[in-house]
C-alpha cells in the first residue's frame, strides 16, 4: 500500500514538474469572440515555451527563407523586446476609427494585442520571455548571425 | 538602540523611495473630422534601447549622418553651434504668400514657428530645448547628429512639449513626460 502511494506520488510529483516546465515561459492566449448571432467564440490557451521549441525543431532547411528575410530586423526586434521586458505596464499603440480599435500594450510581463471592429472582437497575449527566446532561436538559424 | 530605530526607519522608508519616473515619449494623432485618433506612448528607455540596433542608410550606432540629408550645402552642425551660443532673439522671420517661418531663441529653446498657408494655414511649432542642441553635437562627429545622446538628454529634461501641429482637420503633438498614459 505505501509502496503504491509512493508510485502515485512520485507520478503527480512528475505531472506537476512537468507542468511547471511547460508553463515556465508563460502561456499564450488567443480569443475571438464574433460579434453575430451563434457567432464563434474562439479561446485557445498554449504554453509559451512550445514557440522557442517549435522553432528549434524545426528542419533548418525550412527555417532558412524566414530566418533570411527576418535576420536583418532582428537586431532591432530584440532590442525592442529587452526594452519592453524592461518598462513598465502601459498601452504603447492606441487606434481608434468609428468602427475599429487596436490597442498593442503589455500587462504583467506579455504583450497584448486587442483588436476590436465590427464583426469581431480578437484578444491575443504572448509572454515577451517566450518571445525573445523565439526570436533568439531564429537568430541562431540565421546563416549570417545577426 | 537609537541605530536600530534609525535602520529601523531607513528599511520602512526605503521602498517608498522610487527612482527618478520613467520618461514617455507620447504621439497624438486626432482627427475629429474622421472620427480617427492614434495615441503612441513609448518610453525613452525603451527608444534609447532600439535606436542603437537600427543601422540602416545614415542611421548607424544612434548617430544620423548629414552628408546625404539633402542640407544644400547647409552646415547644420554649425548652424546649431551658432544658435545655441546666441543669445535670446528672433534669428529668422520669412513671410511670403506660401508661408510664415519664424526661429526664435527663447527660455533655454529654440522654437521653431511656421504657417503653411497654402495648406489651410497649417500650424506648426517645434520646440528643441538647448540641452538637446548640445547632446546632438556633443559627442558627434562635424557631419553627425548624436540622436542617442539626444534621446538621453531629453530623458534628463523636465517635462515638454515638443511638436503640435494644427491643420483644418488633424491635430498632432508630440511630447515627453512621466505618465504612461495620454488621458
Amino acid at each position: 500500500m505505501i509502496l503504491v502511494a509512493k508510485i502515485v506520488m512520485g507520478m503527480a510529483g512528475v505531472g506537476l514538474a512537468g507542468a511547471g516546465v511547460l508553463c515556465s515561459e508563460g502561456l499564450v492566449c488567443v480569443k475571438v469572440i464574433e460579434k453575430r448571432p451563434q457567432g464563434h467564440h474562439l479561446s485557445v490557451i498554449a504554453p509559451a515555451i512550445v514557440a522557442p521549441i517549435a522553432v528549434h525543431l524545426a528542419p533548418q532547411r525550412d527555417l532558412a527563407q524566414a530566418a533570411r528575410e527576418i535576420g536583418p530586423y532582428l537586431p532591432v526586434i530584440r532590442a525592442a523586446l529587452i526594452g519592453l521586458r524592461d518598462t513598465g505596464d502601459a498601452a504603447f499603440v492606441e487606434v481608434r476609427e468609428p468602427n475599429e480599435r487596436v490597442r498593442v500594450s503589455k500587462s504583467g510581463g506579455s504583450v497584448v494585442v486587442d483588436v476590436d471592429d465590427a464583426g469581431e472582437m480578437v484578444r491575443v497575449s504572448a509572454p515577451i520571455r517566450a518571445i525573445l527566446s523565439t526570436v533568439d532561436e531564429l537568430s541562431a538559424a540565421t546563416p549570417n548571425r545577426f | 538602540m537609537l541605530g536600530l530605530l534609525a535602520a529601523g526607519m531607513m528599511a520602512l522608508v526605503t521602498p517608498t523611495m522610487a527612482g527618478p519616473a520613467e520618461k514617455y515619449l507620447h504621439v497624438n494623432v486626432e482627427d475629429p473630422a474622421k472620427g480617427q485618433k492614434v495615441n503612441v506612448n513609448v518610453t525613452l528607455a525603451m527608444a534609447q534601447k532600439i535606436l542603437p540596433a537600427i543601422n540602416n542608410h545614415d542611421l548607424h550606432d544612434g548617430k544620423i549622418s548629414l552628408h546625404n540629408a539633402g542640407t544644400n550645402g547647409v552646415d547644420v552642425r554649425a548652424l546649431l553651434d551658432a544658435v545655441r551660443s546666441a543669445p535670446d532673439n528672433e534669428f529668422l522671420t520669412i513671410r511670403d504668400k506660401d508661408s510664415d517661418v519664424r526661429v526664435v531663441k527663447a527660455n533655454g529653446n529654440v522654437i521653431v514657428h511656421v504657417i503653411d498657408k497654402q495648406n489651410k494655414d497649417q500650424r506648426v511649432e517645434v520646440t528643441i530645448p538647448l540641452k538637446i542642441v548640445d547632446a546632438l553635437l556633443a559627442t558627434a562627429k562635424n557631419d553627425e547628429l548624436d540622436l542617442a545622446a539626444a534621446l538621453r538628454a531629453l530623458s534628463d529634461a523636465g517635462d515638454i512639449l515638443l511638436v503640435t501641429v494644427e491643420g483644418s482637420s488633424q491635430k498632432v503633438r508630440v511630447w515627453v513626460d512621466s505618465r504612461n498614459t495620454q488621458e
